[in-house]
């Protein structure tokens, strides 16, 4: 965890999305360009991310425990959709929402599954399909009420394709500063390997 | 053609219809199906989270 802070960011960012939507990607790409994260390296780099998953395990517990939320002020954070709505008033947050092709999100997550050898959930894509769809819309409503949070909608193929545009799409929403070239630089196209 | 029909005691009924009247819904019917849609899609609505929680879970994302 960085100890800078930057002072021209008085918000949180929020790294966002379903799993496996590019979320950690784009916390490499922030982490590359200059901005403070939050990473605790709890879950290491593996074959599903070998660029490491950038994530803050306190996020999971955020309902219970948000004491952490203050010292995120001037970073970023990733968090799964899940939680944005644990995310404590009286701050205001920045969040950057990954879209990608659910088809894809779900044969990357199946990837996931099968090397975590995990047999508890439904694999059956049509379904988890309609109930991510639902889910996204569910989200999308709720941050379209939020006024402590304006999202910033960010596709991951575009990232894969456009990484310069997307770097600097990104650096504008967050008050500009950032070194656009390095986060573009952070895109590794080898990693676009779930695709439909 | 089949049509299902359910029974309700004769006090329930009557009280359902005040409530359908005072609603503003058309008919007891009218009123009832709603309902019946509406407790349905919050059933199924919750059987899908909890299929997404556990879809979470085990990928890791949540505890």
């Amino acid at each position: 965890m960085s100890d800078r802070l930057d002072p021209q960011r008085d918000f949180i960012t929020i790294v966002s999305g379903l799993p496996r939507s590019g979320t950690s990607l784009m916390l490499q790409m922030l982490a590359a360009g200059g901005m403070p994260v939050l990473s605790d390296g709890v879950r290491p780099a593996d074959d599903d991310n070998p660029h490491g998953y950038f994530e803050w395990e306190q996020v999971k517990s955020l309902k219970q425990d948000a004491s952490w939320v203050p010292a995120a002020v001037g970073k970023a954070v990733k968090a799964i959709y899940w939680f944005l709505q644990d995310f404590p008033a009286g701050h205001t947050y920045r969040v950057i929402f990954l879209r990608r092709n659910l088809d894809e999100v779900l044969l990357s997550q199946a990837k996931m599954l099968e090397r975590r050898g995990t047999r508890e959930t439904s694999r059956d894509d049509r379904r988890m399909k309609l109930l991510f769809e639902q889910e996204l819309r569910e989200i999308d409503a709720w941050l379209a009420q939020q006024s402590a949070m304006t999202t910033l909608n960010v596709d991951y193929q575009a990232v894969l394709n456009a990484p310069a545009e997307q770097a600097a799409r990104v650096d504008r929403f967050l008050g500009g500063g950032l070194n656009v070239a390095a986060m573009a630089a952070a895109v590794d196209p080898g990693l676009y390997r779930s695709r439909r | 053609m089949f049509e299902p029909r359910i029974k309700l005691d004769r006090e329930l009924y009557e009280r359902v219809k005040k409530t359908a009247e005072r609603a503003g819904y058309s008919s007891v019917e009218e009123f009832v199906v709603h309902l019946l849609e509406k407790a349905t899609a919050d059933a199924d609505r919750a059987q899908g989270k909890e299929e997404v929680r556990k879809r979470l879970q085990g990928l890791g994302y949540i505890e």
